[in-house]
């Protein structure tokens, strides 16, 4: 999508919010919009969502589109459910497919015990998780965030991190703006990633990523940007390994479908080990850093067709780190 | 669309706001069409009050979504359509009160002249009774879409005006509301069914115009 001389004001004779915006919107780019309040990025983000119409320039070439407002006050006279079923239609899904998207976010997010309850009782971080969910329902080309993240609890928050970056792994693009300055930081390193400002009513580029930073792989601090671009064959054990991905990893012991390969995207950049001893046919075993391992066991849960979860158990520490001291380990019973 | 217009419907349905427009119909209809009056003059009437109540039901379906629904329905499939579903939403519900009332009125009028001399067949004048039902249901939906957001946004301005515009338009000589129902009730005079299709026409063609133009605003106008 391109943005060419874009402006908007509101009214006949109102002051221009925004003017002479050029802007391209390749595919597979994760854009930040920055700047201070009432700056004018709701508004550039209302125009990249098509919700407002230009007063000057051309919107051309715009893909199918979602928008996650940053409140989401639904009054409306439907279930979590059923607003959801009726927005992944007006998002062109089947009936089917819909409903059962539907059930899946809730699910995923948490909230499946809510799908029948209606939006009026909903409460504000419930309300948003909705509002997320809608967006992601029908995988968007076009995803734009206006502090999305607002009032969702921690899982939430890195379960749509996760889903931002699996867009953006699928050919997406999104666009977001966040209050806090390192929300998916780790993950603005793609080509063509960029950090965009809105003061005085122009559209500045901050920083575009460079390429140099994309093309060596994940930099430190990068599981998320990993987790869009892939499995990584990697010992767990390996010091390197831990330094680039800080933090306790948990091994996740599972088993799919005869012959049916691991889902594409899975959130946290899960590295596949090699079992010790011996396994079950179509079993893995996987490691990820540990604030990612509830997002990854809800992807495989939630997979289709879906994955069975034997074990979960917290990774040895490194010889290096544990002088001969290992730890116990402790194993989960079958999930 | 069709998605868009089925999740108008639901809401509208849901929402239970369509309850007072509807009461305004019943009571308007109780009050003028009774047993035994002369079937021309009753449509004419029944006609007309369907056209305030068309207008209240625009008014119902485009301020039924809180702007942060609304947005990101605009969001999946554009402003101006989403604006259309909640017109044409509007428009079907009043269709169908002029299905029901016309047939209401075929049921218990008397099918004969306005002085109940001369027999009146009542077919023909039935068709022409629902004719003009849906052409005052057509300009009512233009009254309602151009007075509500996102032309008139302030609840100040909209309600007065579409009121006042929903009597100019009933009364205003050339309208074809004015046309169709005064059509009917000088029909009954002299018993004959009066039968042209311009006042329909004229309806259909100004309220196309009105909802095109509103929906073309729709994004213009947060």
């Amino acid at each position: 999508m391109r943005l060419r001389g874009v402006g908007r004001r509101y009214g006949l004779r109102g002051p221009w919010v925004l003017r002479d915006v050029d802007l391209d919107l390749p595919r597979g780019a994760l854009l930040r919009v920055e700047g201070a309040n009432g700056s004018g990025k709701s508004t550039l983000l209302r125009l990249l969502a098509g919700i407002d119409t230009p007063t000057a320039g051309r919107i051309t070439g715009r893909p199918r589109t979602a928008y996650v407002p940053e409140r989401f006050p639904a009054a409306l006279p439907f279930t979590a459910a059923g607003y959801l079923t009726h927005l992944g239609r007006v998002h062109g899904l089947g009936r089917a497919a819909a409903a059962r998207g539907a059930e899946e976010w809730l699910e995923r997010f948490g909230a499946g015990r809510h799908a029948r309850t209606s939006l009026s009782e909903l409460s504000k971080g419930t309300s948003q998780k909705v509002a997320v969910a809608q967006a992601l329902l029908a995988d968007p080309e076009l995803l734009v965030l206006d502090e999305a993240w607002t009032g969702l609890d921690r899982d939430s928050r890195t379960l749509l991190d996760d889903a931002v970056t699996g867009r953006v792994a699928a050919g997406g693009t999104v666009v977001f703006v966040d209050h806090d300055p390192r929300r998916l930081a780790a993950s603005l390193r793609g080509a063509a990633d960029a950090v965009h400002r809105v003061a005085g009513g122009r559209l500045t580029t901050e920083r575009a990523v460079d390429a140099a930073g994309a093309s060596t792989g994940a930099g430190p601090g990068g599981p998320a940007d990993a987790g869009s671009r892939g499995l990584a064959e990697a010992d767990p054990r390996d010091p390197r390994v831990l330094a680039e991905f800080a933090g306790p990893r948990v091994l996740i012991e599972a088993q799919g479908p005869a012959g049916a390969p691991l889902p594409e995207g899975l959130p946290g950049a899960p590295a596949l080990v090699p079992a010790d001893s011996p396994v079950p046919p179509g079993t893995v075993r996987l490691t990820v850093v540990a604030a990612h391992s509830d997002a990854l066991l809800r992807a495989l849960l939630t997979a289709r067709p879906a994955w069975h979860v034997h074990a979960v158990r917290p990774v040895d520490p490194p010889p290096a780190s544990s002088a001969g001291s290992p730890s116990p380990t402790t194993e989960s019973p079958p999930a | 669309m069709t998605a868009l217009l089925r999740y108008q419907a639901a809401l509208l349905w849901r929402s239970h706001r369509w309850l007072p427009p509807l009461m305004l119909y019943g009571i308007l209809m109780v009050i003028g069409v009774q047993h035994g009056e002369p079937v021309l003059d009753s449509f004419g009437y029944a006609a007309g009050v369907l056209l305030p109540v068309a207008a209240w039901l625009v008014r119902v379906c485009v301020t039924n979504e809180p702007p942060a629904a609304r947005d990101c329905a605009a969001a999946a499939a554009g402003p101006g359509r989403v604006h259309l579903a909640g017109i044409l939403t509007a428009l079907g519900a009043s269709t169908a009160l002029a299905a029901t009332g016309t047939a209401v009125v075929a049921a218990i009028g008397d099918p004969r002249s306005a002085d109940h001399q001369v027999p009146v067949d009542l077919w023909p004048a039935t068709a022409a009774g629902l004719a003009a039902a849906v052409a005052c249901a057509l300009l009512g939906t233009a009254v309602g879409a151009l007075c509500n957001r996102p032309v008139l946004r302030s609840t100040a301005w909209a309600v007065p005006s579409t009121g006042f515009a929903a009597i100019l338009v009933l009364f205003a000589g050339g309208s074809p509301a004015r046309a169709a129902v005064t059509g009917l009730v000088t029909g009954s005079r002299s018993g004959t069914v009066p039968f042209s299709p311009l006042p329909l026409a004229g309806a259909l063609a100004l309220t196309a115009a009105a909802v095109a133009g509103a929906c073309a605003l729709a994004g213009r106008r947060a």
